[in-house]
């Protein structure tokens, strides 16, 4: 009986050999030989997947002959990906990467430089804001096209401000007074936090400090990013506003994995959050309102903010098919598609002339509440993080110095000035 | 341990004479341990279950609520909706079925050579194969994408970058698989192959006549652990496949979560349907598991 | 001592007789075309890879310029300046020392309660087997919901125990036993499944026979059924191992090498370099000695195996 069993499996192992053959066959790998289709990898979901999918179709009825074809790659696995593919010759024609690879990626030899294509006339370059711009360039070389902006900002529940009888936050306020806010929005008996950080020591507990750094009027480096600037007044000032709240207050829900903050806040466990827009959709279930980031009084930064733009980035597989990517990616950042991609996402506007359109502000907050105060922090963004390729190893020192402060392990001052020195260590060379 | 005093109980109960005194159990105490072990085994496929039923907003809570307030059962079908599940569903198993039954035949063969022949080369060869266990994939995957690239351009185009053969060959067979049967085949008696052996089987029939059938349970195992592994593979696949078309489930399901904001309740629902043909494998292995040690001989059952 | 001498002696114990010249050329040649077929593919797609990554840890290499040039040992004495080497070796060794016993432990007492005849049996054991089947990510989002220290059932049944709060994932002292916990429960159903399909090879006349012998449970236990599973439980040991000194995708989808680098080990430590700082040859110069590490403990387990490993030949 069982070798009868076996014979069966083995007729069946030889069966399916031949439709794996077959099937292998059938779906060969797309975008090769025909100069005028093209493959973007890019890495959108739910609303966005459906929505760029009918630009495409639309930019083919438009322009007939031409082929666009989208491979879904989440966008933190896309570098990791496009990396292979260079080693093995193949890149895409145009990906999807976050803007602080940027400096790493302008490394990349099949990486094709944008720096005319973008000063043609029509393409009206400075219409795109700073941030972005900023992000896209790579010593003066424009090495991609802006895909997203964001920033962060504040945005609290209004319903837990009510019930702790506190005013709602003014566009004028400052960091002690979001301390205090924190302070009287916890309540440990219902486990109940004034507001959150996301510890992992990452980049994305990195970019929250930086912000207040540079409203703190600090700066996380030297004008030509040689030596440290941030073990200054201004970064002990951000470094113990955090850890007030997280230390001293235990106002502050630390949240080491980056998973939980969200939705506890959608839960309405956490009064204020500081986050970006792309996080309002996930809040259902809380009433909740946008402010700008406090300022801290007496300094010379005012409100700012951080943005972390990512760029639409074109290889060379031939000149015919660079053509038919740059072609595509002009019409794909244009006003018109811009416009029609964020009012359909809820993104924010990649170009000032869209944000300032009649009624946009107005449709968008239909969409989703006080987005509109994300638009109008989009002028606070007044500056980028370094652009420079040790970045990821200077963002890992800053982010193990900020988690080191917030559990208690030690003090700001001390943090600080052992972060500099390994960042120092870094930016010379010998990390 | 505690294994002990509870497996006093049990095995007195084969003893005749003894029996009655297990009747005083309503229900044999084996149950008192499994279950609560049960509970947390599936605790976090409870979870799974109840997220993929729930609606997105509620989804979207912290803590999980795992008693909401709407069930709602939608979520499959636009799960199903959001993308070509079918392709992918019909990929994959394509993938996993063919890399099974690839290792079932390669990895025994090899298995049973290093168990039982004495040949030149075999304890290096042996310990090649380990080593090949113990680089981490993420410093191997590219020089892995590279010649997976070359025998796709110069040998067999099925089993190049891009086509779902590159999902099927490089784990064609894997040397757990061959470990694995190794230590297994070491464990069987060896009188049976003698016997054969004198009858005058070669040695290749000796393996498919007598070896195998004995070794059912093992194979089913193997068979069970090779259609997890390849059923659930992502890294691979994510940079050795280029078009939605030649996309397995993993990547399918990967498109319910973006950078920003993931769709939980459909993530889970494609993550259950997508846990459904692995548990059905489970099951039918189990059967085996049983059925051959019977022919054995070597239990009681 | 080298694996290939500790094969060696084991050979001894397969039952195989000394044969003429001719059969054993024979043989040598029967053995070599069952191996050849599985030889290929693991040669093509494990060894050379291997082999090719070994070039890369003499080169400086981001993955991203063409421009590789070959820098001989730097990679590897830059390792000796890294504090962080030493502490993830440190924490792949801590972790592996408690991950591989404990799920061993755990998967053979559960695997004995499983293997009767027991109504709703077939429910447990699936229960076991959906461990393995369950995707990383859901297993790690329950895992942190457990581990919360504000909301995590864990702490709220120490405060019904009266036991003090811990931090779990926000300690650096603790992050790391939170992961082996989780890496148990995932594991636990492989373990399960591999005593199971070995715990049906012991004769329940041995054991049977014992007890009408007057032998304890527990003697048989020990004497009969341990000895008879002790292929599967080098078996497991050696493959707990192999996957413990290369954990990774658990810390990426929980504490991402953190707190403050607590739960920072080899492999996510190299991803890092790799695909994080665009270090590709630092980080294949790490892999080569991770790789040493897991052949020496491998090693080492097969030569202790060969004491205590019973085969039935």
């Amino acid at each position: 009986m069982g070798t009868n069993r076996l014979r069966t499996a083995g007729i069946c192992a030889l069966a399916m050999t031949v439709v794996t053959g077959l099937a292998a066959c059938g779906s060969g790998s797309v975008a090769t030989g025909n100069s005028k289709s093209i493959q973007i990898w890019e890495g959108y979901t739910g609303v966005e997947a459906k929505v760029f999918a009918r630009m495409i179709t639309q930019y083919e009825k438009s322009h007939p002959g031409v082929k666009v074809n989208t491979l879904y790659v989440n966008s933190d696995n896309t570098l990791q990906k496009v990396q292979t593919a260079v080693a093995g010759g193949a890149p895409p024609d145009i990906a999807y990467l976050y803007g602080s690879w940027a400096p790493n990626v302008a490394k990349i030899s099949s990486v094709v430089t944008l720096t005319s294509l973008v000063k043609q006339p029509g393409v009206d370059w400075n219409d795109f804001w700073v941030g972005e711009r900023d992000v896209a360039t790579v010593n003066g070389r424009v090495i991609g096209m802006p895909a997203l902006v964001d920033n962060l900002a504040v945005v609290y529940n209004k319903t837990l401000f009510a019930k702790a009888h506190l005013p709602l936050p003014s566009a004028n306020w400052t960091w002690s007074q979001f301390e205090a806010d924190a302070k009287k929005l916890t309540i440990s008996s219902i486990k109940q936090f004034g507001t959150a950080y996301v510890t992992p020591g990452s980049e994305d507990t990195v970019w929250h400090w930086e912000a207040l750094l540079w409203e703190a009027g600090g700066q996380l480096l030297n004008p030509d990013n040689t030596k440290a600037a941030f073990d200054s007044p201004a970064g002990l000032t951000a470094l113990d506003a955090l850890r007030t709240m997280s230390v001293t207050d235990k106002s502050m829900y630390l949240d080491p994995t980056d998973s939980a903050y969200a939705n506890l806040f959608n839960s309405g466990k956490v009064g204020m959050l500081v986050t970006g827009p792309w996080d309002l959709s996930a809040f259902p279930n809380v009433k909740y309102g946008v402010q700008v980031m406090p300022s801290f009084p007496g300094t010379t930064g005012g409100h700012q903010t951080i943005s972390g733009p990512d760029n639409w980035v074109v290889f060379n597989n031939g000149a015919s098919r660079v053509k038919t990517a740059e072609n595509f990616l002009l019409w794909l950042t244009a006003p018109a598609q811009d416009k029609y991609f964020t009012l359909k996402t809820g993104n924010l506007p990649t170009r000032q002339s869209t944000a300032n359109s009649p009624g946009y502000q107005t449709q968008m907050n239909a969409a989703l509440p006080d987005v509109s105060t994300f638009i109008a922090n989009l002028s606070n963004v007044k500056q980028a993080r370094p652009q420079i390729a040790t970045y990821p190893q200077v963002s890992q020192v800053i982010g193990n110095m900020i988690v080191a402060v917030l559990l208690g392990k030690q003090q700001p001052k001390a943090a600080l000035d052992a972060a500099a020195a390994k960042v120092n260590q870094i930016l010379a060379g010998s990390g | 341990m505690s294994v002990v005093p509870e497996a006093r109980r049990v095995s007195t109960a084969i003893v005749p004479g003894l029996v009655r005194r297990r009747r005083r159990w309503p229900f044999s105490p084996w149950h008192l341990v499994l279950i609560p072990a049960t509970i947390v085994l599936l605790f976090p496929f409870v979870w799974l279950v109840v997220t993929s039923v729930e609606t997105s907003s509620e989804a979207l809570r912290f803590p999980p609520d795992l008693t909401p307030h709407v069930i709602r059962f939608q979520n499959y079908p636009d799960a199903l909706n959001a993308a070509p599940f079918g392709r992918f569903f019909f990929n994959s198993a394509i993938v996993a079925l063919t890399t099974v039954v690839c290792n079932l035949v390669l990895c025994s063969a090899a298995g049973y050579a290093f168990a039982r022949f004495r040949f030149l080369g075999r304890t290096a060869l042996f310990i090649v194969m380990m080593a090949t266990l113990m680089v981490p994939f993420q410093v191997t995957m590219i020089p892995q994408f590279l010649i997976t690239k070359w025998v796709g351009v110069n040998l067999l185009a099925g089993a190049g970058i891009g086509h779902i053969g590159a999902l099927i060959l490089p784990n064609a067979a894997t040397a757990f698989g061959v470990f694995f049967l190794r230590q297994f085949f070491r464990t069987m008696p060896i009188e049976y192959e003698d016997a054969a052996r004198v009858d005058g089987a070669n040695r290749l029939k000796v393996l498919w006549k007598v070896v195998l059938p004995l070794a059912t349970p093992a194979l089913a195992t193997l068979a069970a652990l090779t259609f997890l592994d390849s059923w659930n593979n992502f890294l691979w696949p994510l940079i050795a496949i280029n078009s939605t078309a030649a996309s397995t489930l993993p990547l399918g399901l990967a498109t319910f979560q973006g950078a920003h904001s993931t769709e939980w309740p459909l993530l889970m629902a494609g993550n259950v349907m997508s846990l459904a043909p692995m548990m059905i494998v489970f099951l039918i292995a189990q059967r085996y598991f049983v059925r051959s040690v019977a022919a054995t001989g070597l239990s009681g059952i | 001592m080298s694996l290939s001498a500790s094969l060696a002696l084991s050979r001894r114990r397969l039952g195989e007789r000394p044969g003429s010249r001719r059969l054993r050329r024979a043989e040598s040649l029967t053995g070599w075309a069952f191996v050849t077929p599985a030889t290929v593919v693991i040669g093509l797609f494990g060894a050379a890879p291997i082999i090719w990554s070994l070039i890369l840890s003499f080169q400086q290499n981001n993955l991203l310029s063409s421009n590789t040039p070959f820098v001989g040992l730097r990679n590897y004495r830059q390792m000796a300046h890294d504090p962080v080497v030493g502490s993830a070796i440190w924490h792949t060794l801590i972790y592996t020392v408690l991950f591989v016993p404990g799920t061993m432990v755990v998967g053979l007492f559960l695997a004995v309660a499983m293997n009767r005849k027991l109504r709703f049996m077939w429910v447990y054991r699936t229960a076991a087997y959906a461990t393995m089947a369950i995707s990383t990510i859901s297993e790690a989002l329950v895992f942190i919901w457990l581990f919360d220290p504000s909301y995590g059932i864990v702490n709220y049944i120490f405060s019904l125990l009266h036991l003090p709060q811990q931090q779990f994932l926000n300690s650096p002292s603790q992050a790391l036993y939170v992961i082996v916990v989780m890496t148990i429960w995932g594991w636990s159903g492989f373990a399960v499944v591999i005593y199971l399909a070995a715990l049906q090879g012991v004769p329940k006349d041995l054991t049977e026979a014992a007890a009408i012998d007057g032998a304890s449970p527990v003697k048989s236990f020990w004497r009969i059924t341990m000895p008879l599973l002790s292929p599967a439980s080098l078996f497991l040991a050696v493959w707990l191992t192999i996957n413990a000194l290369q954990l990774f995708d658990e810390v990426y989808l929980s504490t991402q090498g953190g707190p403050l680098g607590a739960t920072t080990v080899m492999v996510y430590y190299l991803y890092q370099q790799a695909f994080e700082n665009f270090n590709f040859g630092y980080a294949s110069a790490i892999a080569y000695v991770l790789f040493i590490v897991i052949l020496v403990v491998t090693a080492i387990q097969f030569r202790i195996g060969r004491r205590f490993t019973y085969y039935r030949s």
